[in-house]
C-alpha cells in the first residue's frame, strides 16, 4: 500500500474482515431474528388475546409493572409479546420482499445496462410507467385479484423496491463498461457473461449491499403503510405495520404503542446498514 | 345599527383573535342595540371529514351539512333533542297523508338583496326531485307536485304518504331561484340566506366565511368570521386545539379525552349522539342466515365491557333499534350477557365450528378495529372463530352488496332526524336487495303504514315492527354512540350536538 | 447528443400515453364504484345505477378512453366525481402547497444528506462517522407519522414555536418539511459516504494526494463528482416519492398537497382527479429522470450516450 500523509486522523478497516461497528450490526440483527424466532419461549403473555382491565397500560418504569416491561396496547395485550411475536412475521416479509426485489431489480438493471440502448429504453420507460401508479393503486389492485393475504403483500413490496436496484445497477454498469480495463476484456474476445461475472458484477456489489440494507427498513415501513390500507396482515394477528398503525391515534397520550415497534425497526436499521457497510468495507476492491 | 362588512378577501392568511374595540364598547350600549353591535371575533373549527361541495343538495355529508347551515337556511331546523323548529318557514302541517303544507316567513332576504319568498322554495325543491345527478335527488322522487301558494306559502304533494318530509327538508339549505340561470357560476360564489356569507373555499382544506349583518334573527351571528379546517388526523386536530390555533374539534375519542380535559384553555363536552352502532349479517347467507346462531353471537357479546373498558362509558346500551329522540324510539327489554346460553345453543343447533367474516370499512368509525377484535375475542370463547377483514371502503361496499361476509360493521348516523329512511332502506325487500337481503312482510307493511304524517300513528306502527326486529336479530345494535368535542375555553354558549354537526351561529368568544 | 435527446423526448410521450393507458384501465377494474361512494350508505340500487350512468361510466372501456383522451388533448381532463368541479382545476388548487412542501424536503435532502454524508466518509471511523450513522438510521427508521406527531406535540403545543399544521406562511412548511425529508436525507447520506469512500480509495485520487493537492480540492472535485451518479439516481427516484408519496406527512400536517388528494380521489374511486394527478406526476417524474440521465453525462463524461 501506498504510504499516506502522517495527518491522516480516520482509521481504515483492515482488508478481509469485518469491523467491529460491522460486527455489532450483525449481532444486533442476530439478537432480534433470534428474539422474535424464539418468541413463545421469551414471552409467556399471550399477543393476541385482549385483557380490558389492562388497557394502555404504561412500560415498567414509567408507573407500570414488570409483568409487561413495555406496557399494553388498546386492548391490554402485552406489546413486548406482540414485538416479538410480530417481529417473525415483518421480519420474514421484508426479507422475502428484499430478496425478491433485489433478484428482479439486479437482472434488469445488468440487461438494461449492458444490452444496448433499445433494451435500456425498454426497462427504464417500463420502470417509469410502474411508478407513475402510486403504490396504493396497485396495492388495491393486488389484493382486488389476490385477496387479502401475506403474499399480496410481497407482491406489491417487491413491485415497490425492484426500480431502485435496477436503476443503481444500471448506472453503475454504463460506468464501468468504459473504463479500459473493461473495454481491453471487450476487444480481447471476453463474452458478455463473463465481463459481466468478473468485472461488472464485484463492481456493483458495494452500492447493492448499501441499498439492499435500505431497503431491507423500507420495506418494513412500507408493510406499515400497507397495514393502513388493510392489505395482508390482519388483525389481530401482530405485525409492527399493525402495531404502528394502531398505535397512531394514542400517540398523545399513550406514545408506547407507536413508539416500541418504531424502536424495534430502528435496531433492525442499524443492525443492517452496519452490517451492510461492513460487507461493502468487505468486498470493496478499492482497498485490495 | 348595522355594521359596513369589509369586501375583504381572504387570501388564505389567518388573522388572530383579536378583542373587538366595538365589543368593549358595545357593553355600554342599551341592551337591544348591544344586541346587535355585540359582535366580534373569529372562530375557527377543525373538522375530521372534508365537504366536498357547496351544493345542499349534492351531498350527505355531516360536515358539509354543518357548514352549509351557516351559508343556508333550511324551511326546518332540527334541536339538539330532534324536535323540528321553525327556520325559513314559520309554520307546516299536514293537509292530508299526501299534503304537506308550509308557510313561509316574510322579510327574509338573501345575501345578495334578493327576497327569500316560495319562489326560491318551489325552485329548491324542484330541482332535487328533477336533476337526478344530486346526491339527494332520488329521496324526493315520492313528490308529485310543488306548488306556490301566493308569495308565502307552498304546498308540496306526494304520491305515497311522505311522513319525513319536515326531517329531510331540515337539511335542504334554500336557493335563490336566479340560481338556476348558471349553477355552475352559483356554486363558484353561492348566496343564500344563512348567518354567514361565502368568502372562499379551498377544496379540501378550509372554507372561510363571513358575517351577514342583516340575519333575519336578532343578535346573530356573533362573530365576524368563521373558519372550518379540515384535519383528518386526530392527533393534530387535537394538538391544534391545545396550541390555541382552533377553537372547536369534533370526533374526538374516548382516550383522548383526559389529556384534554388536562391541556390549559381547553374543554370537553359530550353529548349522546343520535346514532346507534349495527353490526348486519348476511342474512341469505349460511350459516348466519339461521337465527338461532344469531341469537347466540348476541348472548356471547358483552356490550357492557364494550362500553365500559373500551369506549370508557362513552357509549349508551341500546332499548330500541332507534335512538333517544326520534319518533318510534321505545324501551325494549336490554340484551342479556350470557356465554352459556350461547354455548348450549350453539351445541343444540349443531354448530360446533363456525367460522365467519367480519369486514369493516377501514377508518369509518374511531376504534372500529378495537371493539370488532374485542368481539371476536368474546366469540372464540363460545367455539366461534371470526376473522376480521378490515378493508378500504370501496372494496367493502362491493362485498357487502355481493353478500360475501357474514357479519360487517356498519353503523348509522340518523341523517335527517327521522327512521323512516333507515328502515325503508334496510327492512323492505327492495331497500335491502343488494345489502342483507331482509325480507318479512309484516315488517314491510308496518313500514310503509309508518310513512303517514301523524307521529302517534307513527309511533306505534314503529314501536310493533321494532318488537319483530328485536326477536329477529337481523342486526346486532351493541351501543348509542357519544358525541365527543373539545373547544376552547375562550368559546360561548357552544352547544354539543348529538348529530354530530357544529354549528356556531350563536357562538361568542371572548 | 441531440439524436439521444429527441429519442428520449418521443420515448418520454409514449411512456405518458402508456401511463395514462394504466391508470385508465387499473381505475376501471379496482372493485367498487363511484356512484357507490358518492351515495350514501342507504341509496337505492336504481340512484347507484343513474349516477354511473350520469358519469359515462356505463359504455364500454375503449370508448369511454377515446372520449378520454379526446377530452384532454383539448385541455378538458374531465369532471371530479367528488367535487363536482373541473378536476385540473382541482389538482392546479394543489400545486403551490405540493410544490413547496417538495421543494423545501429536497433543499434539506440535498444540504443536510450531502454534508453528512461527506463528513461521515472524510471522517470515516471517528465520533462523526457513527453519530452520522445513527442520525442516517433514525431518519430512515421512525414512521413519518410518528416523527411529524411527535415535531409537532414539541414545537407545536409543547413549546408553541411553529403552528401546529395547516398552509399558510413560510413557518407552516418548517415541520411537514423536516418530516418528509428525514427519510431520502438518511437514503442520501449513506449513499453519499459509501459512494465517496469507494472513490477516495481509488487510485486517480491516492495520485492526486500524493501530487500533494489540498486534501479538500482532493474531496471536492474528483470525489464528490464521482459519487454523484448513485446520488442523483436516488434524488430522482425520491422526487416522486417527494411528489406523490407525500400522503401521510400531508394527513399529519393537513397540508393540502398532492399526495392526499390523490389517495383520498382513490379510495373516492374520483376516477378524473387519479388521471388528471397520475398525470401530472408522471410528466414531472419522466422529465426530471430526463435531466438525470443528461447530468450523469456532465457529471461523468464516461457515461456517453450514442
Amino acid at each position: 500500500m501506498s504510504a499516506r500523509p502522517a495527518a491522516r486522523a480516520t482509521a481504515r478497516p483492515r482488508p478481509g474482515r469485518l469491523s467491529p461497528p460491522a460486527l455489532v450490526g450483525g449481532l444486533l440483527l442476530a439478537l432480534v431474528v433470534l428474539a422474535s424466532l424464539f418468541a413463545p419461549l421469551l414471552v409467556s403473555s399471550d399477543p393476541v388475546k385482549p385483557s380490558f382491565s389492562r388497557r394502555l397500560a404504561p412500560p415498567w418504569g414509567l408507573g407500570g409493572s414488570v409483568a409487561h416491561p413495555v406496557g399494553t396496547d388498546n386492548l391490554g395485550r402485552d406489546i413486548l409479546a406482540r414485538m416479538l411475536h410480530g417481529g417473525r412475521i415483518s421480519l420474514a416479509l421484508a426479507a422475502i420482499s428484499v430478496v425478491i426485489a433485489g433478484a428482479v431489480g439486479i437482472v434488469v438493471g445488468l440487461v438494461a445496462g449492458s444490452g444496448g440502448e433499445r433494451v435500456d429504453a425498454f426497462f427504464m420507460r417500463l420502470a417509469d410507467v410502474q411508478l407513475a401508479l402510486p403504490v396504493i393503486m396497485l396495492a388495491i389492485a393486488i389484493v382486488a385479484v389476490v385477496g387479502t393475504s401475506p403474499a399480496a403483500l410481497v407482491g406489491v413490496l417487491a413491485l415497490s423496491g425492484w426500480v431502485l436496484y435496477a436503476r443503481t445497477v444500471r448506472a453503475n454498469v454504463l460506468t464501468i463498461r468504459r473504463l479500459e480495463y473493461v473495454e481491453a476484456a471487450y476487444t480481447l474476445g471476453a463474452s458478455d457473461l463473463r465481463i459481466i461475472v468478473r468485472h461488472i458484477l464485484p463492481n456493483t456489489l458495494a452500492p447493492i449491499l448499501v441499498i439492499g440494507s435500505s431497503q431491507f427498513a423500507t420495506m418494513v415501513l412500507l408493510e406499515s403503510g400497507l397495514s393502513f390500507l388493510g392489505m395482508g396482515i390482519q388483525a389481530p394477528r401482530p405485525s409492527w405495520g399493525l402495531m404502528l398503525a394502531e398505535g397512531r391515534d394514542y400517540l398523545s397520550n399513550a406514545w408506547w404503542l407507536a413508539t416500541a415497534p418504531g424502536i424495534m425497526i430502528s435496531l433492525v436499521v442499524l443492525g443492517a446498514n452496519l452490517l451492510g457497510d461492513g460487507l461493502r468495507d468487505l468486498l470493496d476492491p478499492g482497498l485490495g | 345599527m348595522r355594521e359596513k362588512i369589509r369586501a375583504s378577501r381572504s387570501f388564505g392568511r389567518r388573522r388572530f383573535i383579536t378583542l373587538g374595540a366595538s365589543g368593549l364598547a358595545a357593553l355600554s350600549l342599551p341592551r337591544a342595540v348591544r344586541a346587535q353591535a355585540a359582535r366580534s371575533g373569529e372562530l375557527v373549527a377543525g373538522l375530521s371529514e372534508r365537504m366536498l361541495t357547496l351544493d345542499p343538495a349534492n351531498h350527505y355529508s355531516i360536515s358539509a351539512t354543518s357548514v352549509h347551515r351557516h351559508v343556508f337556511d333550511p324551511l326546518v331546523d332540527v334541536t339538539n333533542d330532534s324536535k323540528f323548529v321553525p327556520a325559513l318557514a314559520e309554520s307546516w302541517r299536514a293537509v292530508n297523508n299526501l299534503t304537506w303544507r308550509f308557510n313561509l316567513r316574510r322579510n327574509v332576504s338573501f345575501h345578495d338583496g334578493t327576497p327569500f319568498n316560495a319562489d326560491s322554495a318551489v325552485f329548491t325543491i324542484r330541482r332535487v326531485r328533477d336533476n337526478t345527478k344530486l346526491i339527494k335527488s332520488f329521496v324526493y322522487q315520492d313528490i308529485e307536485s310543488v306548488e306556490k301558494d301566493g308569495d308565502y306559502a307552498v304546498v308540496v304533494t306526494s304520491k305515497r304518504p311522505f311522513g319525513s318530509l319536515p326531517a329531510h327538508l331540515s337539511m335542504l339549505g334554500m336557493l335563490p331561484a336566479s340560481a338556476g340561470r348558471n349553477e355552475d357560476a352559483f356554486f363558484q360564489k353561492p348566496v343564500g340566506t344563512g348567518p354567514f356569507r361565502f368568502t372562499s373555499w379551498t377544496h379540501g382544506d378550509n372554507i372561510v366565511l363571513a358575517a351577514n349583518p342583516s340575519y333575519w334573527k336578532p343578535g346573530i351571528p356573533k362573530v365576524e368570521k368563521v373558519t372550518f379546517r379540515f384535519v383528518p388526523e386526530l392527533s393534530t386536530r387535537a394538538a391544534a386545539l391545545r396550541a390555541g390555533e382552533i377553537h372547536v374539534i369534533d370526533r374526538v375519542t374516548p382516550d383522548l379525552v383526559e389529556t384534554l380535559k388536562g391541556s390549559r384553555g381547553v374543554k370537553v363536552f359530550d353529548v349522546p349522539a343520535v346514532e346507534a352502532q349495527r353490526w348486519i349479517f348476511q342474512l341469505a347467507k349460511e350459516p348466519v342466515k339461521d337465527q338461532r346462531l344469531r341469537q347466540a353471537i348476541s348472548l356471547a357479546i358483552d356490550r357492557n365491557v364494550i362500553i365500559k373498558d373500551l369506549l370508557l362509558g362513552y357509549g349508551r346500551p341500546v332499548d330500541s333499534p332507534v335512538p333517544p329522540g326520534l319518533v318510534g324510539h321505545t324501551t325494549l327489554p336490554l340484551k342479556p350477557y350470557d356465554p352459556e346460553k350461547a354455548r348450549q345453543i350453539l351445541k343444540q343447533a349443531g354448530y360446533a365450528n363456525v367460522t365467519l367474516d367480519f369486514v369493516l370499512m377501514k377508518d369509518l368509525y374511531p376504534k372500529q378495529l378495537e371493539i370488532t377484535q374485542a368481539v371476536a375475542a368474546m366469540l372464540g370463547e363460545v367455539g366461534i372463530k371470526v376473522n376480521i377483514k378490515n378493508l378500504e371502503i370501496a372494496t367493502a361496499r362491493e362485498m357487502r352488496s355481493a353478500g360475501t361476509y357474514d357479519m360487517f360493521f356498519s353503523g348509522w348516523a340518523h341523517m335527517p332526524h327521522d327512521p323512516d329512511w333507515y328502515f325503508g332502506q334496510w327492512f323492505t325487500r327492495a331497500g335491502s336487495e343488494k345489502l342483507t337481503r331482509y325480507n318479512n312482510p309484516r315488517v314491510e307493511q308496518l313500514i310503509a303504514e309508518g310513512r303517514v304524517p301523524d307521529p302517534k300513528v307513527r309511533q306505534a306502527k314503529y314501536e310493533e315492527l321494532e318488537r319483530i326486529l328485536w326477536d329477529e336479530e337481523p342486526e346486532i345494535w351493541p351501543y348509542y354512540s357519544v358525541a365527543i368535542y373539545g373547544v376552547s375555553d375562550r368559546l360561548r354558549n357552544f352547544e354539543p350536538r348529538g348529530d354530530y354537526y357544529v354549528l356556531l351561529s350563536d357562538v361568542g368568544i371572548a | 447528443m441531440r439524436a439521444y435527446v429527441l429519442r428520449r423526448l418521443a420515448q418520454s410521450a409514449l411512456t405518458l400515453l402508456g401511463v395514462s393507458l394504466l391508470v385508465f384501465v387499473v381505475l376501471r377494474v379496482l372493485p367498487g364504484d363511484p356512484a357507490k361512494m358518492l351515495l350514501p350508505d342507504g341509496a337505492p340500487q336504481s340512484a347507484v345505477d343513474e349516477l354511473n350512468r350520469q358519469l359515462g361510466l356505463h359504455e364500454p372501456l375503449p370508448v369511454q378512453y377515446a372520449i378520454f383522451i379526446r377530452s384532454v388533448v383539448r385541455g378538458d381532463f374531465g369532471q371530479s366525481f367528488q367535487y363536482r368541479a373541473p378536476a385540473l382545476r382541482v389538482v392546479t388548487e394543489r400545486i403551490a402547497a405540493t410544490a413547496e412542501l417538495a421543494l423545501a424536503a429536497l433543499v434539506l435532502t440535498v444540504a443536510v444528506g450531502v454534508s453528512l454524508g461527506i463528513l461521515a466518509a472524510v471522517r470515516r471511523g471517528t465520533r462523526y462517522d457513527y453519530a452520522s450513522t445513527v442520525l442516517a438510521v433514525l431518519g430512515q427508521s421512525l414512521p413519518n407519522f410518528w416523527l411529524g406527531i411527535m415535531l409537532i406535540l414539541l414545537f407545536g403545543v409543547a413549546l408553541r414555536w411553529l403552528p401546529t399544521s395547516g398552509f399558510e406562511g413560510w413557518r407552516h412548511v418548517v415541520l411537514p418539511a423536516v418530516t418528509l425529508a428525514a427519510f431520502p436525507t438518511a437514503l442520501v447520506a449513506r449513499l453519499t459516504r459509501s459512494s465517496m469512500l469507494e472513490i477516495l480509495g481509488r487510485d486517480f485520487v491516492r495520485t492526486g494526494r500524493a501530487k500533494g493537492l489540498a486534501e479538500r480540492a482532493v474531496v471536492l472535485r474528483h470525489a464528490l463528482r464521482n459519487a454523484a451518479v448513485p446520488v442523483l439516481t436516488v434524488l430522482g427516484l425520491q422526487i416522486g416519492t417527494l411528489l406523490g408519496g407525500a400522503v401521510i406527512t400531508e394527513s399529519v400536517f393537513a397540508w393540502p398537497g398532492m399526495g392526499k388528494l390523490v389517495v383520498d380521489a382513490i379510495y373516492f374511486r374520483d376516477f378524473p382527479v387519479v388521471q388528471t394527478v397520475l398525470i401530472f406526476s408522471a410528466t414531472v417524474f419522466v422529465v426530471i429522470n430526463l435531466l438525470v440521465d443528461l447530468l450523469y453525462t456532465v457529471i461523468d463524461p464516461r457515461i456517453r450516450y450514442s
